[in-house]
């Protein structure tokens, strides 16, 4: 299937330009506003005066993903609503979870009685696939799924199985998700914080540590080629082992999981190596992120400048942004060495 | 390629079997009755699964054991024995409380001192439905947790239909699971769609829906591989259609259009006419706006005669877990020949112009229609065949 169409709502701002201009850029320091440093989406990145009406009672979570879908399709140059072949497929790890809180907030302080249907509704994981399909006018099929080690990966999945059967021509396929304050405390407690706010990604290590991040990254996916191509995206798939040789790896490694040691093995296929999460965060649903980043170089035929180059298995990595001719990149994620998963981009 | 449902499992306030839940069915017997899992001022009644099987019950993972509870009953009815790992098996499961991180104790220490014991959170990151099933089987294949609301069961099932007929898997589990949980409790009670007796789908008077709690799962297979397993198919998931409103959060779209386009795509994905459908299984939740609306579209699709129920009077919604529990209902009852009568019913609403069927009834025919309709919008129909 044709990668068509990309947005994209991170911490460093909205759309595909202001992703790749981060890439290029490199490292910022995370926010420090909260218990541990973040990579935090800002309040003014999540307002739109063109959507202000649809996208009132919007919780922030459901932000993030309308505003990345709305841009995925302004990129692919689709007019959605005039297509019923249109499908919605959300990922999501936690979901609007702190809204969920805010609703418990109410319980606790109001009672079970007076609680708002408004935050109630808006609780609920599916409300914010439920606004983009209204604010996009689109009645195709919409599906919310929920993982916590391959979320965008299986949302992939469906994508290409409703295009290949017929149901959709174009899919519009993302990843949302949110660092409330409880998330923040999970985090604190169950991950190794980078205290100096830097992953290293490339340390294949045993305690990997973390940069929390959050945002949403849409993908529009079309049986056909369009008007905009960034390549395609020809298989996702649990391997046992990877085979081939591509141009590029670019790996998630981020300190989501409790051990990265499984990324060492790719180091012997000789493919350049790269992970962009210093740029956007660690995060479950951060393979989204590194899709675009994939997509977006097979696009331009540009390898952008791996962050952090600290290198102690002697990685070939990416280690300038540069010209590059890239005809088949492996985005790969491995949560434990026999857990992988391998998602193959082409020109 | 066709896919055969081999297995099916279920639990629910009914029973915490197949067998007990069509006795219950058949009985008229409705389980419903105050909140005891938790405590709460709401008045509204819920049907709740009152004790588990042992072997299955996970102290804070009570959608989870839900969930293994007719998983288990599946798999023995499949003839299929964990681990897995020997075939390309996907798991795809609808849920929406497991999907939430909404321990009130836990938050409520949290809010206290920002500290908090993280067992909640532990058990929650333990708790995806669709990975822990995996895990447990040693699945390989693709594996996901709809959380589409209501629709999520149905949604799963299609979902899994997709997978088999593109060739991702051979073997998908699928379904959906929920338990009472007083978050959705307190949700439905500010919407104002909650009844305050046994709710009445489709009737008059209704008041509006019982939350409930349970698990339905289905074992369905690609036909070339469960003929060269097991021999002669008896039912077949034969079609899956799924469309949006894109109109409003809570309420249906008043002209039905998301619910009727979905519909007619699962009655042209499984190849079969209106004419062919021997029998609906409504979502028919019991409230004022998806009775109404579900009733004018099976009437313009289905015509006036058409024979539909809906179940809820005898599980409560089980949200998440409504469209797995009433596709067994519905593969059962086209296996069995007939269709419960549909609790609660006893006056015709005349804004609705067709009636459910108000007592054990035989039925002829080959094709059912299960439907879910949901919060955001989501409309998804599954239809059924006896081979």
């Amino acid at each position: 299937m044709y990668i068509s169409g990309i947005g994209i709502v991170f911490t460093r701002g909205r759309g595909i330009d202001s992703f790749e201009k981060a890439l290029k850029e490199g490292w910022i320091e995370p926010s420090r506003t909260g218990s541990i440093p973040a990579y935090r989406v800002g309040q003014e990145t999540l307002t739109d005066a063109s959507l202000t009406k649809k996208m009132r009672r919007a919780d922030r979570f459901s932000r993030m993903a309308v505003l990345s879908a709305v841009d995925a399709c302004r990129d692919s140059g689709i007019n959605v609503n005039e297509r019923a072949e249109l499908g919605i497929v959300l990922a999501t790890a936690f979901g609007p979870h702190a809204t969920t809180f805010s609703f418990i907030d109410d319980i606790l302080d109001y009672g079970d009685t007076n609680v708002s249907p408004t935050k109630f509704s808006n609780s609920v994981h599916n409300a914010a696939a439920s606004y983009v399909s209204a604010i996009l006018e689109n009645r195709g099929p919409t599906v919310t799924i929920t993982q916590f080690k391959f979320a965008f990966q299986n949302a992939l999945i469906l994508a290409g199985s409703w295009i290949a059967e017929g149901r959709c021509d174009h899919v519009l396929c993302g990843c949302a998700d949110e660092l409330g304050t409880v998330m923040e405390y999970a985090c604190k407690m169950k991950l190794n914080i980078a205290k100096e706010g830097k992953i290293n990604p490339f340390a294949f290590s045993d305690t990997p540590v973390s940069v929390p991040g959050e945002g949403s990254v849409f993908i529009m996916l079309s049986k056909e080629k369009g008007l905009n191509n960034y390549g395609k995206a020809t298989e996702t798939s649990f391997p046992r082992n990877i085979t081939g040789n591509p141009d590029l790896f670019v790996i998630d490694a981020d300190g989501m999981s409790a051990n990265e040691t499984g990324y060492r093995d790719i180091i012997d296929y000789g493919s350049l190596i790269a992970g962009y999460s210093p740029v956007f965060g660690s995060m479950l649903t951060g393979s989204a992120f590194n899709f675009a980043a994939a997509a977006l170089m097979l696009k331009n035929q540009i390898a952008y400048n791996c962050v952090f180059q600290d290198n102690p298995f002697g990685a070939k990595l990416c280690d300038e942004t540069s010209a590059k001719n890239l005809n088949e990149i492996y985005c790969i994620k491995i949560c434990r060495p026999e857990i992988k998963t391998i998602i193959k981009l082409q020109k | 390629m066709k896919a055969v449902i081999s297995g099916i499992g279920i639990i629910s306030a009914a029973g915490f079997n197949l067998e007990q839940n069509l006795e219950a069915l058949k009985n008229g017997k409705r389980n419903g009755g105050p909140v005891s899992a938790f405590s709460t001022i709401l008045p509204y009644p819920v049907f709740e699964v009152n004790s588990l099987p042992e072997k299955c019950a996970e102290e804070g993972m009570r959608t989870r054991s839900l969930a293994f509870t007719a998983l288990n009953e599946a798999l023995d009815d499949a003839g299929l024995q964990a681990p897995l790992s020997g075939f390309r098996t996907g798991v795809c499961i609808g849920t929406t409380v497991a999907s939430q991180l909404n321990d009130i104790s836990f938050y409520t220490a949290f809010r206290k001192s920002g500290n908090a014991d993280l067992k909640p959170v532990n058990l929650f990151l333990k708790g995806n439905l669709a990975e822990s099933v995996a895990c447990s089987l040693n699945a390989s294949g693709p594996s996901v947790t709809v959380v589409n609301a209501c629709s999520s069961g149905t949604d799963a099932i299609g979902i899994a239909l997709s997978w088999l007929k593109t060739g991702l898997c051979d073997i998908a589990i699928a379904g959906g699971a929920d338990e009472i949980n007083r978050v959705p409790l307190c949700g439905f009670g500010s919407l104002g769609i909650l009844s305050n007796s046994l709710c009445a789908p489709f009737d008059k008077n209704r008041s509006g829906l019982n939350l409930g709690e349970g698990a339905g799962i289905l074992i369905i297979e690609r036909e070339d591989f469960y003929i060269k397993r097991c021999g002669k198919p008896s039912l077949y998931l034969s079609g899956y259609g799924s469309f949006a409103d894109a109109y409003h959060l809570t309420a249906p779209r008043p002209d039905g259009t998301g619910l009727e386009s979905a519909i007619r795509k699962a009655l042209s994905d499984a190849g079969v006419l209106q004419a062919d459908i021997c029998f609906v299984n409504a979502h028919g939740t019991g409230t004022l706006d998806n009775d109404k609306v579900e009733g004018s579209v099976l009437s313009r699709v289905f015509g006036n005669k058409i024979k539909f129920l809906s179940t809820k009077g005898y599980t409560g919604h089980t949200l998440g877990g409504a469209g797995g529990i009433e596709a067994v209902y519905t593969a059962a009852a086209l296996k069995e020949g007939w269709i419960p009568s549909n609790a609660g019913f006893e006056c015709k609403d005349d804004n609705i112009p067709i009636t459910p069927v108000t007592e054990n009834t035989d039925i002829k025919g080959s094709f059912a229609l299960s439907t879910s309709l949901a919060f955001g919008g989501n409309n998804s129909a599954i239809v059924i065949e006896r081979a």
